[in-house]
């Protein structure tokens, strides 16, 4: 249990600057999130502190030790990567036993914590399975276990359930951060994928061309962006000009489509405008209603299912939302 | 701040450190002092081009260049002519029997070629079987000493450079290209034509270029088959080794101009290739293509000719080993006399063949697997370096390579020659490039990230090396190991140069037998080859597959 400090870490390739002066402290025991689209520099970053990237300027601790001249096999760090990396090799006993092995641990001791982290990931009695006989989650949950099992000061994970099908994404990282949570080890989460970085995280790093973005909790980041980039990012919204939603300053705003409802079912106060809807699109759960505002300016909203409205595109409807929804983006 | 070497480079630097200082000593030195005695006078003092003049002035040299660039060239036309359409053969049409023409299309790369050569004398010679035989019913089928027959060794010898990967190639290209040629209004034979072959050219080029090299470099075929034609390697050794006193300014001209135009080619090669390097990841290998019967049959009747025709020699030589020679003349009496007095006289240079052998297959491995690995996983100026160097033997010959040795450590700080080492060197150094070329592909099937997994699990990236990457190259590394036993157990043209006394190889046997006209010992001790070479190839075989199933 620990917490990181990054300060005034750069990383460049060629004339690219991959990772910009980042600074950031993750809390002992949080489970914090790099989120950013490919390229961005989140990758790069994790792989400073896992040490697999050398740093070009600034530094990385863990609590008081200064860990970014340390080599890679001594930083005591468990690493869950994108393609499991399970060694194909080695059973899956002898996958999660690797670190303990290098650790010089008893062969004892080290069944037993081999036994107790393959039952913690839900895979015991698997032990003398080799790799290729298992499916890919069970495979990455031997890679989870594997890092798991030497109790590191810090767990990194690189895109760990990009590979993994859509359900199986869904419940294997609810089961991520449960067992995160129930260890309390440090945690630090690379993905491109908002929701899954919004379902996980205590804390998350919105990171764009190698800086931070933003840095917050999930809803703070989602409700109130700090800019163009985390509003569109972090989930669909109209990025407006207040004007064109009859407002009176010229400021461009961020207001999210679930913000918005039909006038009618809103409650007196909102804001309300007219609208032309130019297309409907059901998609099981919620609805989307696109239409067009009376300058030209198209705007989006989402409503949970709603059998009683029947609408056509072309139709004039009046929208309503709350002014304190929206996000004024600098 | 302190300049240190960040720990991520430890590793491939010491290793690139270590595989460098092996090779400038044993490759770069020799080899300028090969240049070197090329550019200097007779009094070994002043800087001179008068050894290339004197040499290239010489109608007789002069004619060396030309044919062994003439013999190559031909040899390699024709291996082309016949390996693409076998290759196309092997991959699209059916052919019945394909697994068993692949296997024994690949063994003679095994094989040694001179072994090829000498039983094409004893078959087709002047006094040879075939040649008796047809003069009986009146037939003279003229000589076949000379360029002529030298080119028919290099393509029974040389065509499966070409053939396999070429098969690899066709099978490689996705069908929905052709699909796709045909869907926009191509007949199959012009799409073939305009879409298949560019595309497996690559291939073919790579497979002619090794040809070509190989002509170039080889030394037992034409000392066996050129008679008075003068061809470079021969002539090289010829001025080191020689009736006369040896001359190594002379022999370092030729050495330096064979060097040369290697390089050239292979420069020529790249710069060609550097433009036409397609991604041909075929999702499911292209459909066998449906033919008339007579097709078939014509199809079948080419593929398993070129393949049996190329093995026909090696297969004279193990049933003429069993009769009774009496001098060169052959009798027709089933006989074990042959390999009698092959051993009665000495078994030392069986046992220093099997000795060499293993302990240059150690070596190379030792060398070749970590050098493979560093190239392939570090992009960096050493590792570049390292990759060059570690391919220039490749485009030395081995009578060129040894000539180096023997003007390197014949006096100075290091003195090799005379002992067995020397030979164990030079074997090691000819055949590092093929081990780390096939490390570097097996690495290049290894994720990074099992390796950083290790790493990141408390294992030092050397323990990584040892624990995990290793065992992961298994399979491929011990395919190498026996591949470079048994090309080193026929190893010719550096070891006639540099063994000496007791540390007789069987080549050198054969070779001195060859030389004095005993043809009933140079039979047994190419049969020993033979059976040397083929019996580990054949347990490599059996394992490989145990270790698939398994």
């Amino acid at each position: 249990m620990t917490d990181i400090v990054i300060a005034g870490v750069s990383r460049s390739f060629g004339t690219v600057r991959a990772v910009d002066a980042v600074d950031l402290t993750v809390a002992e025991g949080e489970f914090f999130t790099l989120l950013g689209p490919s390229g961005c520099g989140k990758t790069t970053l994790l792989r400073m502190i896992a040490g697999f990237c050398e740093l070009d300027s600034g530094e990385i601790r863990f609590g008081e030790h200064r860990i970014d001249r340390l080599s890679a096999h001594r930083r005591d760090i468990g690493m869950v990567f994108q393609n499991y990396a399970v060694f194909p090799n080695l059973t899956v006993e002898g996958n999660v036993a690797y670190g303990l092995k290098a650790r010089r641990i008893p062969p004892d001791e080290a069944a037993r914590q081999v036994d107790e982290a393959l039952a913690l990931v839900q895979l015991a009695g698997y032990g003398e399975r080799k790799p290729h006989e298992l499916s890919g989650g069970q495979l990455q949950r031997v890679a989870i276990a594997r890092a798991l099992v030497i109790r590191p000061q810090v767990l990194l994970f690189d895109e760990p359930l990009s590979n993994l099908d859509a359900r199986l994404r869904v419940s294997m990282r609810a089961e991520i951060r449960a067992l995160q949570k129930s260890l309390g080890i440090t945690a630090i989460y690379v993905t491109h994928d908002q929701e899954e970085a919004m379902s996980v995280s205590d804390r998350i790093a919105l990171m764009n061309a190698g800086r931070l973005e933003q840095v917050g909790p999930p809803a703070e980041i989602y409700r109130h962006p700090a800019s163009r980039f985390a509003a569109e990012f972090m989930g669909t919204t109209n990025l407006v000009k207040a004007t064109a939603l009859g407002l009176a300053a010229p400021v461009w705003v961020s207001l999210r489509p679930e913000a918005l409802r039909f006038a009618e079912e809103a409650p007196a106060g909102w804001q309300r405008i007219a609208a032309t809807v130019t297309r409907i699109e059901m998609l099981g759960p919620i609805t989307r209603i696109d239409s067009t505002l009376a300058n030209g300016t198209p705007i989006r909203m989402a409503l949970l299912d709603a059998p009683h409205q029947a609408l056509a595109a072309g139709a004039a409807v009046s929208l309503a939302f709350d002014t304190a929804r929206l996000t004024v983006l600098p | 701040m302190r300049l240190a070497i960040p720990h991520r480079q430890r590793l491939p630097l010491a290793i690139a450190a270590l595989g460098l200082l092996f090779l400038g000593v044993f490759l770069l030195y020799p080899l300028a002092n090969v240049f070197g005695a090329s550019l200097l006078d007779s009094e070994g003092q002043s800087f001179t081009f008068a050894n290339y003049t004197k040499m290239l002035g010489r109608p007789f040299y002069r004619a060396a260049i030309v044919n062994t660039l003439g013999i190559g060239a031909a040899a390699t036309a024709i291996t082309t002519l016949l390996a693409v359409p076998l290759a196309f053969a092997l991959a699209r049409l059916p052919i019945p029997g394909k697994a068993a023409i692949l296997a024994l299309a690949a063994m003679p790369l095994v094989l040694p070629s001179f072994v090829s050569a000498y039983a094409i004398v004893l078959l087709l010679g002047n006094s040879g079987i075939v040649t008796a035989a047809l003069r009986e019913i009146g037939i003279d089928i003229g000589s076949i000493y000379g360029a002529g027959g030298i080119v028919l060794v290099y393509t029974l010898t040389l065509y499966p450079y070409v053939l396999l990967p070429t098969v690899a190639a066709f099978k490689a290209v996705d069908v929905s290209m052709e699909e796709a040629a045909q869907g926009l209004g191509s007949s199959p034979g012009r799409a073939v034509r305009t879409v298949i072959l560019p595309i497996v050219l690559p291939a073919i080029l790579a497979g002619a270029l090794l040809v070509f090299i190989e002509t170039l470099e080889n030394f037992g075929v034409p000392f066996v088959l050129a008679e008075d034609l003068p061809i470079f390697a021969v002539e090289a050794f010829k001025l080191f080794i020689g009736e006369t006193a040896p001359n190594p300014a002379s022999a370092g001209v030729l050495a330096t101009l064979l060097i040369l135009t290697t390089v050239l080619v292979l420069l020529i090669q790249r710069r060609f290739l550097a433009s036409r390097r397609f991604a041909t990841n075929a999702r499911q290998a292209p459909p066998i293509l449906k033919i008339g019967p007579a097709f078939r049959l014509l199809a079948t009747l080419y593929c398993w000719a070129i393949v049996l025709l190329a093995l026909v020699p090696f297969f004279a030589i193990v049933v003429l080993s069993f009769l009774e020679f009496r001098g060169p003349v052959l009798h027709g009496n089933f006989s074990l006399a042959n390999f009698a007095t092959l051993f009665s006289r000495d078994l030392r240079p069986l046992a220093n063949t099997l000795a060499f052998a293993s302990a240059a297959a150690l070596c190379v491995t030792l060398i070749g697997v970590p050098v493979g690995y560093v190239v392939t996983r570090y992009r960096s100026g050493v590792a570049t370096l390292l990759d060059v160097v570690a391919t220039l033997p490749f485009a030395v010959a081995g009578t060129v390579l040894a000539i180096g040795f023997v003007v390197s450590f014949n006096s100075g700080p290091v003195i090799l020659t005379g002992g067995p080492l020397i030979l164990v060197l030079a074997y090691t150094v000819r055949k590092v490039p093929f081990a780390v070329r096939s490390a570097s592909a097996i690495v290049h099937q290894i994720d990074p990230s099992l390796e950083e997994a290790s790493i990141s699990l408390g294992r030092s990236p050397l323990q990584t090396f040892v624990r995990i990457v290793v065992p992961l190259m298994l399979g491929g590394i011990l395919s190498g190991v026996v591949l470079t036993w048994v090309t080193v157990a026929s190893e010719l043209s550096a070891t006639v140069v540099l063994y000496s006394g007791p540390w007789r190889t069987m080549t050198v046997v054969m070779f001195q037998a060859l030389e004095g006209g005993g043809a009933g010992i140079a039979t047994a001790a190419a049969s020993t080859l033979i059976v040397v070479t083929l019996i580990p190839v054949a347990l490599l075989y059996r394992l490989l597959r145990r270790y698939e199933l398994g």
